[in-house]
């Protein structure tokens, strides 16, 4: 571009030199014309011929005269002679001289002027013979005058001839140099207007695109502004004017920080501008959307999110910032996060009231099912044990929903704690296939377990939450399966030092509608139409699972396809241990005789302590009420006694705290087997409980059957930490089978136990211990799943003893196992008939 | 060239032989006639030699090299004659005539020059007078009409109306 100008302009330069030199030419040519360099040559040159003819006229005179003017001659030889000067020199001389036909010429009129002036310069008179020779001088060299003057007319004539010609050549040239000037100038005309045109339309095409960039910045949504290195701002689209309330006419010119930045981030900003011009190391420059504030024009701060790019306007730098005044969306952020906190906060409130509701609810509960109880020992009509029955059962399915309701509220507070110890994974799956089959045989479904190889191991988990949850999923399987079978699988994938435990629960129901999936896992879904107990989903069973697997770090879920099937699977993390050996059993001093123990009831609510006084008065003890921790504990100290009812949450001081003091301090129930009452779910207190030296631990409502077992088990010699039928998890069975089946399971787990038994005592007889320890392995598995928790205990005892080598220990066991079986048993079926 | 170093010998020669000029300088006067013809002055050499001197060196279309010019100039000698009118018409020996008009004789141009290169001219040499412009010294001069009325061997005068 800079170059064609560059050579353009040179062109147009040198020709017009050119032309100036040519022009310039014509004019000295011009002058030359007009300075007449010769006078008249042709003149200067006949004029010899005529003065010499003169001459000669005058010398014939003079002879043909008798008085000749003799002065007259000598005028005119003078002229004569003068004439011959300018032939000779100056101008014209020039144009003979160095001429070949003229030198001949020139030499023979020299000749006759120096005859002649020699002749005349003679001294004294002209005389005749002088004029004569003077004739004869004139007449001989007129011939050569002649030529001479012929010859000047030919020199001349060609010379003004040449002078022409150049001339004309020299005006041939100029006019074409001329001509050639005025086409290079046509065709830079030409080029000119075709980049003039050109010029045009990319000024229109420019503009155009100008226009459109006008229009979308003046209907961009977004403000937009731009501002040149010293801050002042340069535009501002409409979009901006209505953010900032600043119109076009007022603000185009003024700075920034006067305007639309707010005081208080005016240095920052100067700062920011001042570092970014000097280094170009961009903070906010081109680093994407950032939230900042901005001034309207009336005053008001306000949120913005602000995008700043630069762009290089010749030496300047142009900033141009996209704003979006984003008050709104914060102010709905704002709206939102109130919400959701309001919402938390309800929903804590919500947590809190269940568990506060649940443990109001059990203490009153604790007072109606005892009394029931009670009612139930009193000799009653038909009729009034049935209306008993309905009173029961109904309190009971009251207090399951209490308790459902504390699990959900536990976990959803993060307050279920787990109690993660070395247990058998193959026993504690084996127990719950054990406990179920009976079931599944009566509904002729098949129960088919597959135990992957590497799982059967000791795991470092909380195995009876693992057992409620696989009691769960393979009780829901069995009673929504009409025929086929059910699988339970258990594999692993061993890392390092967990294993990813997969346990899949598959039946061949109807299956679950995929929109149904989710639901199914939701807490009180079907509470609404629970009635006849027919969908899965029904109560929380499902949902606390989930929540468990969760909380132990697996998940539970489901695939199911209609009329084909459902498989649940459990997969929980297990962290691998070696079996730990077997603890020894801690002996307790306590030996008494069955009947007439003396109990002191510390117990703060009075009707749980008058129900709890009497149901013990009505098994044949002696009791003793304290309606503190304080008062129990001074009661404890007067006398000793047999046991210790012991309510956790009392006024003055609670049951923890008194047992603890109870178990510090010398007395005489240091060592008295205390039992601790709980209105509170089994978790809550249960460390507590054990740190302060409770020796078992029962949740309200206390019912008389699992009152006569812990008493049951304060018979035995060597009996461990007191244990009673644990009623959560039966009561979890029976939620998972129903009533009848419920019934069924325990009855076939007793046929089975008394089976074992038969076959317990003749292989202690003959001394052959072969299928003994399977067999307590497996009703032990049982027992615990069913919530017998008391003949765990003395199937343990048994198991030491086979062990120990003692036949008569083993004997003993055996006999002592018995007894609590039987004991479970009407306590099992005590809390079954309370149920519906 | 050639001739003229003969005509200098020649000159040098006749001064030599003759003590005295050949040719009489005396009767070559400048006869000054008005309109009527009527003569009103003859100045002879040692006339205008007293009149104010003017005096130019340049060269001439007739001559070789630079070549000094003294005289007086025509204006002065009009003057002198108290001459007046629209032209003047000068004429030579050998009756060749111009005329110039009057507006075009200023105060210093021509000039009615009686010697060249400080020598007075005879007629041989285009003496006695000649009227010629100091043609280097402007080139508006050099024209034909000025040479043309550059007259030499110039012996009348006369004004013309």
């Amino acid at each position: 571009m800079l170059a064609k100008r560059i050579a353009t302009l040179a062109v147009i330069l040198v020709l017009s030199l050119f032309l100036g030199v040519l022009g310039n030419n014509v004019l000295v040519q011009l002058r030359g014309l007009s300075i007449a360099e010769t006078d008249n040559m042709q003149w200067t040159i006949l004029q010899v011929e005529t003065e010499i003819a003169n001459l000669q006229v005058a010398v014939l005179e003079a002879l043909t005269d008798d008085n000749p003017d003799l002065d007259a001659v000598r005028l005119r030889s003078d002229i004569a002679l003068s004439r011959l000067g300018p032939v000779q020199n100056g101008r014209t001389g020039e144009l003979f001289r160095e001429n070949a036909q003229a030198m001949p010429l020139l030499a023979a009129i020299d000749a006759f002027a120096a005859s002649l002036i020699g002749i005349l310069d003679t001294p004294g008179r002209l005389d005749r013979v002088d004029l004569v020779e003077m004739r004869e001088l004139i007449v001989g060299i007129r011939p050569d005058v002649r030529q001479l003057a012929l010859f000047g007319l030919q020199l001349g004539v060609e010379r003004s001839e040449a002078r022409r010609v150049a001339f004309s050549d020299q005006l041939w040239r100029t006019g074409a140099t001329a001509i050639a000037l005025i086409a290079a100038l046509g065709v830079l005309l030409l080029v000119l207007d075709r980049v003039l045109a050109r010029a045009r339309q990319r000024d229109l095409a420019l503009r155009a695109s100008s226009d459109r960039l006008v229009s979308t910045v003046e209907a961009s949504l977004d403000a937009i502004v731009a501002a040149d290195q010293a801050g002042r701002i340069v535009q501002f689209n409409s979009a901006a004017e209505r953010i900032f309330g600043w119109t076009n006419a007022e603000i185009l010119g003024r700075k920034m920080d006067e305007t639309i930045i707010p005081p208080q981030h005016r240095n920052a900003h100067k700062a920011g501008m001042d570092r970014y011009l000097a280094t170009h190391e961009a903070h906010v420059v081109g680093g994407g959307r950032v939230e900042l504030s901005a001034l309207r024009k009336t005053g008001e701060e306000f949120p913005v999110e602000i995008n700043i790019t630069s762009v290089r306007d010749g030496a300047e730098e142009l900033f141009i910032a996209y704003l979006r005044d984003i008050s709104l969306r914060k102010i709905n952020e704002q709206k939102l996060i109130d919400a959701r906190d309001r919402a938390l906060r309800m929903d804590r409130a919500k947590s809190q009231f269940l568990a506060v509701m649940s443990h109001e609810m059990r203490t009153p509960l604790n007072g109606v099912l005892g009394v029931l109880d009670l009612l139930r020992t009193t000799k009653l009509t038909e009729r009034q044990e049935r209306y008993v029955g309905v009173a029961a059962a109904s309190g009971e399915i009251l207090l399951e929903h209490v308790n459902e309701a504390l699990d959900i509220t536990r976990i959803e507070m993060g307050s279920m704690s787990l109690s993660p110890a070395p247990f058998p994974l193959r026993r504690c799956v084996e127990g719950v296939v054990d406990v179920l089959s009976p079931l599944a045989q009566e509904r002729n479904l098949a129960l088919e377990l597959e135990f992957g190889t590497g799982m059967d191991r000791h795991f470092l988990a909380d195995g009876g939450r693992i057992a409620q949850m696989l009691t769960n999923l393979v009780g829901n399987a069995i009673k929504f399966t009409d025929a086929g079978s059910i699988h339970v699988s258990v594999t692993g994938i061993h890392g390092a030092d967990a294993t990813s435990a997969t346990f899949a629960v598959r039946d061949t129901g109807p299956g679950i509608s995929p929109e149904n999936h989710e639901r199914i896992f939701e807490d009180f879904v079907a509470l609404a139409h629970a009635e006849g107990r027919q969908s899965r989903g029904d109560g929380l069973g499902l949902s606390i699972a989930r929540k468990t697997a969760r909380l132990m770090g697996g998940d539970l879920t489901v695939t199911s396809k209609m009329g084909e099937g459902s498989t649940f699977s459990l997969v929980l993390p297990l962290e691998r241990v070696s079996a730990p050996a077997d603890a020894a059993t801690p002996e307790l001093t306590h030996t008494r005789p069955v009947s007439a123990r003396s109990i002191l009831v510390v117990e703060d609510n009075a009707i749980n302590r008058s129900v709890l006084h009497e149901m013990l008065k009505g098994l044949g003890h002696s009791v003793q009420e304290a309606k503190d921790g304080l008062e129990g504990l001074n009661a404890a100290k007067n006398c000793a006694v047999d046991l210790i009812i012991m309510d956790i949450s009392m006024p003055v001081m609670d049951g923890i705290e008194a047992t603890r003091r109870i178990r510090q301090e010398a007395g005489p129930n240091q060592s008295t087997p205390i039992l601790g009452l709980t209105a509170h779910g089994r978790e809550e207190y249960r460390t507590q409980a054990e740190q302060a030296g409770m020796t078992a631990f029962c949740t309200k409502p206390i019912r008389l059957a699992v009152l006569q077992e812990v008493l049951s088990g304060l018979d035995r010699a060597d009996l461990g930490p007191v244990v009673s039928i644990d009623g959560v998890v039966l009561r979890e069975m029976i939620d998972a089978l129903g009533v009848s089946r419920a019934r069924t399971t325990l009855d076939r787990f007793r046929s089975e136990f008394d089976d074992g038994i038969a076959l317990l005592l003749q292989e202690t007889e003959t001394g052959v211990i072969a299928e003994m320890p399977a067999l307590v392995h497996k009703l032990r598995g049982a027992a615990a799943m069913i919530g017998l928790t008391g003949i765990v205990v003395h199937l343990d005892v048994v198991s030491d003893a086979m062990a120990g080598d003692d036949p008569a220990a083993l004997t003993s066991a055996i006999q002592s196992l018995r007894h609590a079986a039987n004991a479970a048993q009407g306590q099992a079926l005590d809390i079954l008939s309370t149920v519906r | 060239m050639l001739f003229r170093s003969v005509l200098t010998l020649l000159q040098a020669a006749v001064l030599l032989t003759c003590g005295a000029p050949v040719l009489a300088q005396d009767a070559l006067a400048l006869i000054l006639s008005d309109q009527a013809g009527q003569v009103v002055a003859e100045y002879d050499l040692a006339d205008l030699d007293a009149m104010p001197q003017t005096e130019f060196t340049t060269t001439t279309i007739w001559t070789e090299g630079p070549v000094t010019f003294t005289g007086v100039t025509l204006a002065t000698v009009l003057d002198a004659a108290g001459l007046r009118g629209a032209s003047v018409s000068m004429t030579a020996l050998n009756d060749y005539s111009v005329d110039i008009p009057m507006d075009e004789i200023t105060e210093t141009a021509p000039l009615l020059a009686t010697r060249m290169d400080g020598e007075v001219m005879s007629v041989r040499d285009r003496g006695p007078y000649w009227i010629v412009y100091d043609y280097d010294a402007d080139p508006a001069f050099q024209t034909e009409t000025n040479y043309a009325r550059s007259i030499w061997q110039l012996n009348r005068l006369r004004t013309m109306d």
